[in-house]
């Protein structure tokens, strides 16, 4: 059954919940993979050890390929721009390596008795347009019949082995840089709630939208160290699985982090997503509030972010430049924090 | 138990943000003086505190079977949302000058012997170490370890001192749910091998009696 408004079905209605809070929880996650057994391969250059990601697989000296998936329920109720924003989400695993996507294929299940075929074909018109902004082609798919709809990509990129980019690698004293606004999940829960603005809504899908590649063309002219770009984990949480696979500790000023307009206030409100609240129960361990940080902050540190940007270990004398040349081909780009010896994977949150 | 000013509402079965929606917008109206609403779970509880905390109200709540019973009041008596401990995380997970040391705690014994002995002196061992000050940055317990956790265990008091005192104490899902103890062991003190090796590798020491 679906709820309609008018004739038009409403794609959100069936979701309990949306883009990147739809994963597992990474307490869980490691609960459920614990007892699998591990890959030992030489040419898998990165994978499951350091929740990367992609999985990178070497080829030869001079070129490995990176794959990811990733999929989710309808997290806007248009179906263009959900294509858009779920093929956002999956490219951006590619560009989060260093890597430059090729092709993809679709992942698709949708219930074709409950929604007019028009609206899969916009949902994947939306995939293939961020696609092509990509310079990625289609190459094929898998679709099915369920109840819930899901939309997302396989990906498939290149890269040289030599030049991956990973979570591990930052070294002590190195800056922390983000290249989008943060409080993806907040935001998307004021919009359904119809609490967002018009500037708000705009910003947002701005993020939701725009590439990631605005990394490319700057990882061979600046010391950049490792990277990941920041999804479900939330911003903790990526901090955390940054600074754990380096050994190091990291510190974070919240009063640098970009973040979309009026999500203080939504947070605030009780807007807060349930997989937040999974990321709190994950991360906290490793996460410590200092005197000043207010409620709604962390919950905006654990808020799981859709197609968010990246988090970059830069060094530090040449952060200031690399941010600068960032900030002109990325949506924004700020200085957040720093990487310290301490101990690994803690995160420690300044006012 | 709905009147003028009392409004008593069933948000179960809602998806996120309908319960904090329907709840503001009750209150809204000011002649509304208290909602008491159901919910399916703990995070709608944390949801509605926050909008408790934001429009000024007084929070309270109980669970209620598997659902939750949630109070927002205008006026005082309930309880202000300044108060409400467990919405405020562990700010303190890591203090530089807090003991590294790990106690893990494998088995409900001190060393083999006559059972109910072992017990009492695994007791006795817990308790003269908090008295003489030792506190470490967290006790772990794991397979029959587990069995120590619950209210009504004769270690319930010296657990909780040591929980007080700042030290996590922990136990081991697995070993909650094999051993049946799910329902008297609280969720936030259930963690997973995962966390486990995570605290194991940080100690600066590992006791394990």
């Amino acid at each position: 059954m679906t709820e309609s408004i008018g004739n038009k079905q409403l794609l959100t209605v069936n979701s309990r919940t949306s883009g990147c809070s739809a994963k597992i929880s990474a307490a869980e996650l490691n609960a459920i993979l614990s007892d699998l057994p591990k890959p030992i391969c030489k040419e898998l250059i990165a994978g499951i050890t350091n929740f990367e990601d992609a999985a990178v697989y070497k080829i030869s000296e001079e070129l490995a390929i990176v794959q990811t998936i990733d999929f989710f329920p309808p997290i806007l109720s248009d179906p263009f721009l959900f294509g858009q924003v779920a093929a956002n989400n999956a490219l951006s695993d590619i560009y989060a390596m260093g890597a430059k996507p090729i092709f993809a294929l679709n992942v698709l299940s949708f219930p074709t008795c409950d929604y007019p075929l028009d609206t899969v074909k916009s949902i994947l018109k939306g995939g293939l347009d961020q696609m092509g902004k990509a310079g990625a082609i289609l190459a094929g798919g898998h679709s099915i019949q369920t109840p819930e709809i899901l939309y997302g990509l396989a990906v498939t990129g290149l890269i040289n082995p030599r030049k991956v980019l990973t979570n591990g690698g930052a070294r002590p004293g190195d800056s922390l840089l983000i290249t989008k606004p943060i409080g993806t999940g907040i935001a998307l829960i004021g919009l359904k709630a119809e609490s967002l603005s018009a500037k708000g809504q705009k910003v947002l899908m701005e993020v939701l939208t725009t590439l990631n590649d605005g990394l490319l063309p700057h990882l061979e002219r600046f010391p950049i160290h490792a990277g990941t770009d920041v999804t479900g984990y939330g911003l903790a949480g990526h901090l955390h699985e940054m600074a754990k696979a380096s050994g190091l500790a990291c510190k974070l000023n919240f009063s640098k982090v970009p973040l979309i307009p009026e999500v203080s206030q939504l947070a605030n409100e009780g807007l807060v997503p349930a997989a937040a609240y999974g990321n709190r129960n994950s991360f906290q361990k490793w996460v410590s509030f200092k005197e000043g940080i207010e409620l709604a902050h962390e919950d905006l540190c654990f808020d799981p972010q859709t197609a968010g940007g990246f988090l970059l270990a830069v060094e530090n004398e040449k952060a200031e430049e690399c941010c600068a040349a960032l900030s002109k081909t990325s949506m924004t780009a700020a200085i957040i924090g720093s990487f310290e010896e301490g101990q690994a994977g803690y995160v420690e949150v300044y006012p | 138990m709905s009147d003028d000013h009392n409004v008593t509402v069933d948000l179960r079965g809602l998806v996120c943000p309908e319960p904090v929606i329907r709840t503001k917008k009750i209150f809204e109206n000011n002649l509304i003086e208290r909602v008491e609403a159901l919910v399916d779970d703990e995070v709608n509880v944390q949801n509605l505190s926050r909008l408790a905390r934001s429009i000024k109200v007084g929070f309270q709540t109980k669970p209620d079977g598997k659902y939750h019973r949630v109070v927002l009041e205008r006026s005082s008596g309930g309880l202000q949302p300044e108060n409400i401990v467990e919405t405020q995380p562990q700010t303190s997970t890591i203090k530089e000058e807090r003991n590294s040391t790990v106690v893990l705690i494998t088995k409900n014994t001190f060393g083999e012997g006559d059972q109910e002995f072992s017990e009492h002196l695994l007791n006795i061992f817990l308790q003269t170490m908090y008295d003489s000050g030792h506190r470490p940055r967290s006790i772990l317990m794991a397979n029959t370890g587990v069995k120590l956790m619950g209210p009504n265990s004769p270690f319930a008091k010296v657990l909780d001192d040591f929980q007080k005192a700042g030290c996590d104490v922990l136990a081991c899902g697995l070993c909650v749910e094999y051993y049946g103890l799910k329902e008297i062991v609280p969720k936030e003190q259930i963690t997973n091998m995962f966390a486990i090796c995570e605290y194991l590798d940080a100690a600066g020491k590992v006791i394990t009696p």
